[in-house]
């Protein structure tokens, strides 16, 4: 077993550093204006190097979700849900469900991004459901 | 066929033929390492297969002069204990080898070629999630979600099963039919690891390891080898009938938005199945109704809905009706996997289709030898990298 890592190049760098104080950056192309998540060097629509790394509205809706009946990693450990994310900006994140779970299917349920502090990456940008009022876990 | 007729089926249309198919004994390889035996590293696994491939083809070490490895195994340490100087060599995973085998005797670069594989994967004790994953270097998909707790090719097929379920209308019993229909097939093959009986109920009844995956769903991590021999057609028809010749082959990735995953939560490797099935099937000059057997690559049960809705046997959104009605076991009118696949077979990542492929042209497959068998189709599509080849007879 293990923890958990993160893979941070140059590229990722940016967006961890605001994570840190509870804001979801990323990069959007100053061409053609569209988002991308991982970040990287170039835009995969225009080629563009030109970047701005811009706050997210964190709104956005399930396209899918798991459940974890096996622990990988000593920081997980199950069972323990992963959803996949569609944000309003274009891109998906892979995350975790917190606070209240829907009833039935979760697909299509629009959520909103909150923070949690984890024990090795620090503040983590998780989603909950829309009008959810679970407080955010800070310290 | 005209020489104009076959040149507008492209170069590669019946350039190549595959003359010998060898492999390792999986079953007392699973034995051997069970009780904690390390038979041999993925080289030796490899070499033995050769071997067996050589003798298959009726061919010594000499007539070899194009060498491919897979990923799993170093080519210089390969090709040295092979003996295999050759003019041409690649490293490949198996669709992919196949492929550039065909162009490397297509454009002259080598005429008679050995592909060879090897893993070690379970007596290493190789991972598939968690910390060292496996081919997270390769794809960052597989290791870039960690910090969520996202990992193993296992949850990503997981998360495209739930949604898929979800918008095609498959139950979770409805997916247990492949699992269940692999594993009819395998207990008529003696190479299969899994011999044991599989019903819709007992899969039910098994825990989930991702929800809504349960392990039947997962494929088996065992040692073992697979070889091929592929040469020129024209070599092919002077060695004799055994010749399977490549009739169509066609490739297709999807890379655009693949380290998200977003590719393919919404379109399920659909377009590049699509594009892979169309090339390779005008190439062969057949269609899917021409197919007698489908070979897919099923690292996860949750391929075969996939692939049989991509590469055109049914049409999307209706898999839920093609699985209980048409079936994919070997008395359906096109089984998938006769040999019991990934799932039931043996874990050789694509190699041991193309041998089952092979086999069952020949009319070589035994008690679970499909009728008449002409032609065999394999597709892969591993993180949306979509391999398909039509198989077929000689002249």
């Amino acid at each position: 077993m293990g923890q958990s890592r993160a893979i941070r190049t140059i590229y990722d760098d940016p967006m961890w550093e605001t994570l840190a104080s509870g804001v979801l950056r990323l990069q959007q192309c100053c061409n053609c204006r569209s988002f991308r998540y991982p970040p990287g060097p170039t835009c995969h629509r225009c080629a563009s190097p030109e970047h701005k790394w811009k706050p997210v509205s964190g709104r956005g809706q399930i396209l899918s979700w798991v459940v974890f009946h096996r622990t990988y990693f000593d920081d997980y450990p199950a069972p323990y849900n992963v959803v996949a994310v569609k944000l309003e900006e274009g891109p998906m994140i892979v995350t975790n469900l917190t606070g209240k779970k829907p009833m039935g299917s979760w697909i299509g349920r629009s959520v909103e991004l909150c923070f949690e502090r984890h024990s090795n990456h620090g503040l983590v940008p998780r989603v909950k459901l829309a009008g959810d009022d679970h407080r955010n876990v800070e310290d | 066929m005209s020489v104009e007729g076959a040149l507008s089926r492209g170069i590669l249309h019946r350039a190549a033929a595959i003359i010998g198919v060898g492999h390792t004994n999986w079953v007392g390889d699973a034995e051997r390492t069970k009780r904690g035996e390390k038979p041999h590293t993925g080289i030796g696994y490899a070499a033995l297969a050769f071997l067996d491939a050589l003798a298959d083809a009726g061919l010594s070490q000499n007539d070899i002069d194009g060498l491919i490895v897979g990923p799993t195994v170093p080519y210089e340490r390969m090709g040295e204990i092979l003996g295999i100087n050759p003019s041409w060599s690649g490293q490949a995973d198996s669709g992919g080898a196949i492929l550039q085998a065909c162009m490397a005797i297509a454009t002259g670069m080598a005429e008679t070629i050995a592909l060879v594989y090897g893993n070690d994967q379970r007596s290493a004790k190789v991972e598939y999630g968690g910390q060292n994953a496996a081919s997270a270097t390769n794809y960052l998909a597989y290791a870039y979600h960690a910090p969520w707790g996202m990992t193993s090719q296992g949850a990503i097929y997981a998360l495209m099963a739930r949604r898929y379920e979800a918008l095609g209308g498959l139950t979770e019993a409805g997916l247990a039919q492949v699992s269940v229909a692999l594993r009819a097939s395998a207990m008529l093959n003696p190479n299969a690891l899994l011999r044991n009986p599989l019903t819709v109920e007992e899969y039910m009844a098994q825990p989930y390891v991702c929800e809504p995956l349960r392990r039947p769903d997962y494929c088996l991590i065992n040692d073992g080898g697979v070889a091929l021999i592929i040469t020129s057609a024209e070599r092919a028809r002077r060695v004799g009938n055994k010749a399977v010749h490549v009739h169509g082959i066609g490739r297709s990735d999807l890379n655009t938005d693949a380290s998200s995953l977003q590719g393919r939560l919404t379109d399920f490797y659909y377009e590049g199945q699509r594009k892979a099935a169309a090339a390779s099937f005008d190439m062969a000059g057949v269609g899917p109704s021409d197919i007698d057997v489908i070979q897919i690559y099923d690292s996860f049960s949750l391929h075969v809905p996939l692939a049989l809705e991509g590469y055109g046997y049914c049409r999307r959104g209706d898999i839920a009706r093609y699985l209980t009605e048409q079936g994919i076991g070997l008395s359906s009118s096109r089984p998938v996997n006769t040999s019991g696949g990934h799932l039931a077979e043996s874990y050789m990542q694509g190699w041991n289709h193309q041998v089952e492929a092979i086999r069952q042209i020949r009319g070589a497959c035994g008690a679970r030898q499909v009728e008449g068998c002409r032609f065999v189709h394999y597709s892969a599509d591993v993180a949306g990298k979509c391999v398909s080849i039509v198989y077929g007879p000689g002249d």
